[in-house]
């Protein structure tokens, strides 16, 4: 069985003026299903451009990238797009939800763009709030709702069109060390109950801890790359002390 | 048309979670359209109006005038005599088979004395056809009969703005009024025409014209300030036009090619003066308000402009989670649109209520057509597209990334 993502000596140049920025070099990575893979790393080291990439927001420079099967590395604009929305949820440090917008809306705004029906997407994004545990909060705006309460809408966004593939950048650096733990046990829930593949960027050590195999860049590349005996982010919470990836 | 009609509904939504703002912008293009609209059905309302009063001055009348001609830089003609005369009204009812009924109508302003008052109103001199022809009626009283217009009695009629001025209340039938030295006996009242786009066709006394120029004008001698013509029909105004012209430059001795000292005017031709005036007028006062609506896209434009820099965050949002370029044109179009049609119908709404309430103070038929409600809403819609273009494609131009990042 082929792995999710495949990519193969990937590099992305930036041309600031008269210099050339390598951001990425020659990078090669797979990521099977159902992992959770922590990408660290100092700012700088080129997690983002990764992540980028990884997301269909930026093309590489040279390599070739393959998501579930498909190449995606010279791909227009609109195609990316709905490569986006059928293949990848997105989660983000800033939480990145509409203003004054409902939760179930918020929750909603991705079947739009898939053409969902109405009714349907409704029945979908209730669903996905139910499975973060804020069904109750549905009517809400991001105003109206807590730090992890906000992120945990924007999973459910991102699980709503149940995409093979979740990238989460910094998603717990706006959130405190409980509420952190909280978000890394959702996550971890959904990779053993739903078998999605999640890549997040963290710089925390314990949030990195989490995951079942860590990959540390460094000025660009792959500095180290290995599997991870996850810690349950349930027991740090104080729950039952198992590994539950 | 199901996606666009998705799109207008989040449109709105967008719109009503920033309701200050979208009142504000689309102010403007509900004041531009309420402007058109309503200039527009005054413009209509008024040629209507005017079109009502030169039909009231009779049916399809022709009126011929004395011109004075030029010649050798001195005005008036050597040897054929001066003007028209009776004489020519005869042979033009004699000879002209396309009309029906020719008047001579002279007319002085003159100093009137009752027993109530004194005014000074026109005195016309007329003879019987000019009833038919210029479709006045008589109220009360008689009009005169052909044996006193023969004597040249001393009897007139009155308008009722005349009567109003010198009888005030009372009924002027069987009393006298005097014109200079002479008195009149009033046989009379006329049956009110109201305003012509000249006078007040009400504000006159009619006497015979025999009357007329023995005392009232005794200089004129026999000749007339107008002749006035009834043509058979519509169909015949211009026949009727040709056959006078002909008649009178025969009698007038005035040869091929030569100025003549004569003019006819139709009443279609009026009716055209004052359409292409109030065409003109209209087209005025519209481009006046249509600089209002333009202003008013201008505002669209601009606060789309803002709207779109403002939420540069929530583009890159919507970009990361799947919507296409053509989708983000389509919700800022769609938004823009959503502006425009919302103060496109309130405007709408401002004009029908200004229309009634102009159509009740200036006592005119005003109406807000169907034509000009498509119009209006039509190009409400086009203002949207047109003004929210440019930020629509700014907005679908956003990378995502970069898009992301703004703060």
């Amino acid at each position: 069985m082929t792995p999710l993502i495949v990519l193969s000596a990937v590099a992305k140049d930036y041309a600031t003026g008269p210099e050339v920025v390598r951001a990425l070099i020659d990078v090669d990575l797979e990521v099977g299903e159902g992992e959770l893979v922590a990408i660290v790393g100092a700012s700088g080291s080129g997690k983002s451009t990764l992540m980028n990439i990884l997301g269909c927001l930026d093309r590489p420079t040279r390599g070739r990238y393959e998501l579930a099967g498909v190449d995606v590395t010279r791909r227009s604009a609109d195609a990316r797009a709905v490569v986006r929305n059928r293949l990848i949820g997105f989660v983000f440090q800033g939480f990145n939800l509409l203003p004054r917008t409902s939760a179930l809306a918020n929750v909603e705004l991705p079947l739009v763009y898939r053409g969902v029906g109405r009714r349907e997407r409704r029945r979908r994004a209730e669903r996905a709030l139910a499975e973060v545990g804020l069904e109750a909060r549905a009517g809400h705006t991001p105003a109206q709702l807590s730090g992890g309460q906000q992120q945990r809408v924007a999973i459910a966004r991102a699980l709503v069109t149940e995409p093979p593939l979740l990238l989460a950048d910094e998603p717990t650096g706006n959130l405190d060390t409980r509420t952190s733990h909280e978000v890394l046990a959702l996550l971890q829930r959904l990779v053993a109950r739903v078998g999605i593949t999640i890549v997040l960027v963290t710089h925390e050590a314990d949030i990195a801890a989490c995951a079942s195999r860590i990959v540390t860049m460094r000025d660009g590349r792959v500095e180290s790359d290995h599997p991870n005996l996850p810690v349950s982010a349930e027991a740090l919470l104080g729950g039952r002390p198992e590994a539950s990836a | 048309m199901r996606a666009l009609l998705a799109s207008l509904r989040l449109a709105f939504a967008s719109l009503l979670a920033r309701k200050a703002r979208a009142a504000l912008t689309a102010l403007g293009i509900l004041i531009g359209i309420a402007a058109v609209v309503v200039v527009t059905a005054l413009g209509t309302g008024a040629r209507a109006r005017i079109g009502g009063q030169i039909e009231s001055m009779g049916s399809n009348l022709l009126f011929v005038f004395s011109m004075p001609v030029m010649k050798s830089g001195a005005k008036g003609r050597a040897g054929a005599q001066m003007g028209l005369t009776d004489a020519d009204a005869d042979a033009i009812r004699r000879e002209a088979a396309a009309v029906t009924a020719v008047t001579v109508y002279s007319e002085v302003s003159s100093q009137i004395v009752s027993e109530f008052g004194n005014a000074k109103i026109g005195v016309m001199g007329v003879d019987h056809d000019y009833f038919p022809v210029r479709g006045y009626e008589v109220a009360n009283g008689r009009a005169w009969t052909l044996g006193e217009e023969q004597v040249k009695s001393k009897v007139c009629l009155i308008g009722r703005t005349a009567a109003g001025k010198l009888f005030g209340n009372v009924d002027p039938v069987g009393r006298y009024l005097r014109i200079g030295r002479h008195p009149y006996l009033v046989i009379g009242t006329l049956v009110p025409k109201g305003e012509s786009p000249f006078e007040d066709q009400d504000d006159r006394i009619i006497m015979p014209i025999g009357s007329w120029r023995a005392r009232v004008s005794p200089t004129l001698g026999n000749r007339v300030m107008l002749i006035m013509a009834s043509a058979r029909s519509t169909a015949y105004v211009g026949p009727a036009a040709r056959q006078i012209d002909a008649i009178l430059r025969q009698r007038h001795g005035i040869i091929e090619g030569e100025e003549s000292d004569f003019k006819i005017r139709t009443q279609q031709e009026f009716q055209k003066t004052q359409e292409a005036i109030f065409g003109v007028l209209t087209l005025l006062l519209v481009s006046v308000a249509g600089i209002a609506l333009f202003v008013g896209a201008v505002g669209v434009m601009n606060i789309m402009l803002v709207s779109v820099t403002e939420r540069t965050r929530e583009i890159g949002i919507r970009m990361a989670i799947g919507a296409r370029r053509g989708d983000i044109q389509l919700q800022f179009l769609a938004e823009a649109v959503a502006l425009t049609l919302g103060g496109g119908v309130a405007g709408l709404a401002l004009a029908a209520g200004l229309i009634f309430a102009l159509g009740r103070a200036l006592d005119w038929e005003l109406a807000l057509s169907a034509t000009a409600v498509w119009i209006a809403l039509g190009t409400s819609v086009v203002i949207g597209v047109a003004s929210g273009f440019l930020p629509a494609r700014r907005a679908a131009a956003l990378d995502p990334i970069e898009a992301l990042r703004h703060e």
